[in-house]
């Protein structure tokens, strides 16, 4: 597709978002959803006690129960759907040819973890921060944007083994 | 190269538009002219002083009295518990809180009907509600409440309750005292308050 | 007159049921793009692919232009719209951890799970490494909660800071991603490479 017409069409659903809800897209909320429920599943004593399982459970009795958690669901459903469209449906790991399977599967899993972390400090990732505060024109997607993208192009010498 | 080209050529003549076009901000609980027209006709911005006596003796705690005269007249007599709201003040951020809000009746009163009626004009054309007017002013309020006519002894009932009322309002507020009669309530005319209906906040983030 | 769950037009659980399906067209225009593929999420930064350059500003100046017209026209009341609040070192610090969790792991949550729907094993991994990254902060969350609650700075928009209105910053946004398109197609011939094919 071609990546113009393909922005257009996110710009579209980004706008049908705001009409319904008043809130636009977004991602690591989801996640973070997924790891309150499960902590609270496995240890909820635990989730109790500590300070950030706390401040989210007052306000929300099921954290699963949350807009962002069906969105992702949804987008599971849309990619797959696409995928088979195209064709595209293998489980592979893709890299750059020059390295194996397991480093790229490593560095995945890193890159995850950083990731997770810096999502919840920044409280929003590229999607939800980034995308949609800079749709509303808020300050913050503007810095999260600025952010994200320079520390990556000024990382991306020093991991350039892994793609190039 | 296509693609680009059809893409700027769309989105740049709107971003002009955009920008060039002032935001539009009217809000959607505003009052047009023709309601408000239609409200005036009603007339049913109006509170007597036979109800809002009510409500001063019976202690009504949704009733909030305000004064629109100027501060020195407030300061020589004004009603009890009434605050003082100047009508050239109105508008000013301090009062918002007064004047927009869904849990007391607030009720204008000036000397005649005029100040009172414009501050609920203005208020209205806002989209506040619960504000009211207090018909005659405090000169109709003087003859009514404070200095009731006596009504001779073959009037209908209806006329010495409300003696005997604006009596007990007078007494409540200073004036002479009344003989005590079998307290029986003027069947109730109290508008009700209306809810402001608050518009839920979105959660959002990420 | 939207937003649609704030005038109560629908109800709560319909805009639940509308999120699984906004979701599907998210995650289906992700995908068709080819934002599935880490390589390509990488390409933006060595300049062999900016795919991604392209599609994300061209939704935000849509979304941007679209939400003004929609206000214009009465469709929506933008004082209900969420904006994030910012708080001005977590978000920078937070950005500047998910720029090199980016280029290590070449995805970013929202394309992680759509690239995990069509069963790439990286994809998987990163989700993975993400609930323990997530994990990890709400464990420590006291060590880094006076960081993470510094600056508030309420929720500023950048026509504001500026002091312009909107319209003229989407448009000034315009032009900047525009220009930044042509940069886009002129890097991806200059460093194209031999085993990376570019399928558009």
């Amino acid at each position: 597709m071609n990546p113009y017409l393909g922005g257009v069409l996110l710009g579209l659903v980004l706008i049908v978002a705001f009409w319904v809800s008043g809130r636009g897209l977004g991602a690591s909320g989801a996640a973070r959803s997924g790891v309150i429920a499960g902590v609270k599943a496995i240890a909820p004593g635990h989730a109790e006690n500590t300070a950030f399982y706390q401040g989210f459970l007052t306000t929300h009795a099921n954290p699963l129960n949350d807009w962002l958690v069906y969105q992702m669901l949804g987008v599971i459903v849309g990619g797959f759907l696409s995928g088979s469209i195209a064709g595209r449906l293998k489980f592979q790991v893709e890299k750059s040819p020059k390295i194996t399977n397991k480093t790229r599967l490593l560095f995945a899993a890193l890159g995850g973890a950083f990731f997770g972390f810096g999502s919840q400090l920044g409280r929003g990732c590229t999607s939800g921060s980034a995308l949609t505060g800079m749709a509303v024109l808020s300050l913050s997607g503007f810095l999260s944007m600025a952010a994200i993208f320079g520390t990556a192009f000024g990382l991306a010498y020093f991991a350039r083994k892994l793609w190039i | 190269m296509k693609a680009r080209l059809i893409l700027a050529s769309t989105l740049i003549p709107l971003g002009l538009i955009i920008a060039a076009v002032p935001e539009n901000t009217t809000k959607p609980y505003k009052l047009t002219a023709e309601q408000l027209l239609e409200e005036v006709n009603n007339g049913t911005q109006f509170l007597s002083p036979d109800e809002v006596a009510d409500m001063i003796v019976n202690k009504d705690p949704s009733l909030q009295l305000i004064d629109v005269r100027s501060v020195a007249e407030y300061e020589k007599f004004s009603l009890p518990n009434s605050i003082n709201i100047p009508l050239v003040d109105i508008l000013s951020p301090e009062w918002e809180s007064y004047i927009n809000q869904d849990v007391k009746l607030n009720v204008f009163y000036s000397n005649g009907t005029n100040d009172a009626n414009q501050a609920w004009m203005i208020t209205r054309q806002l989209g506040y509600a619960n504000n009211y007017v207090l018909t005659g002013g405090l000169n109709y309020w003087t003859e009514t409440v404070m200095n009731p006519e006596a009504p001779g002894n073959a009037s209908p009932n209806e006329e010495i309750l409300k003696y005997n009322l604006r009596k007990g309002a007078g007494m409540a507020l200073g004036g002479e005292a009344a003989e005590t009669a079998p307290q029986m309530s003027v069947p109730g005319t109290k508008p009700p308050v209306q809810k402001r209906e608050t518009k839920k906040r979105v959660q959002g983030g990420c | 007159m939207g937003p649609l769950v704030v005038y109560e037009i629908i109800s709560e659980n319909t805009n639940l049921l509308l999120a699984f399906i906004i979701g599907i067209g998210f995650g289906f225009v992700l995908e068709a793009n080819g934002f599935s593929s880490s390589r390509r999420l990488a390409g933006m930064f060595y300049g062999y692919d900016t795919t991604v350059l392209k599609v994300f500003f061209t939704a935000a100046i849509v979304g941007s232009v679209g939400l003004l017209f929609m206000s214009l026209f009465n469709w929506i009341d933008l004082s209900y719209i969420y904006i994030n609040p910012t708080y001005l070192y977590s978000t920078i610090g937070g950005g500047v951890i998910m720029g090199a969790g980016f280029i290590m792991g070449g995805y970013c949550p929202g394309t992680s799970f759509c690239a995990a729907s069509i069963g790439k094993l990286d994809a998987f991994a990163f989700v993975g490494g993400m609930f323990i990254g997530i994990f990890i902060f709400a464990e420590g969350y006291p060590l880094w909660e006076n960081f993470y609650n510094a600056q508030f700075m309420g929720t500023p928009l950048l026509n504001e800071m500026i002091g312009a209105s909107r319209g003229l910053l989407t448009l000034v946004i315009i032009l900047i991603a525009l220009g930044m398109f042509w940069v886009g197609e002129w890097a991806e011939k200059k460093f194209s490479r031999d085993d990376y094919k570019l399928n558009q």
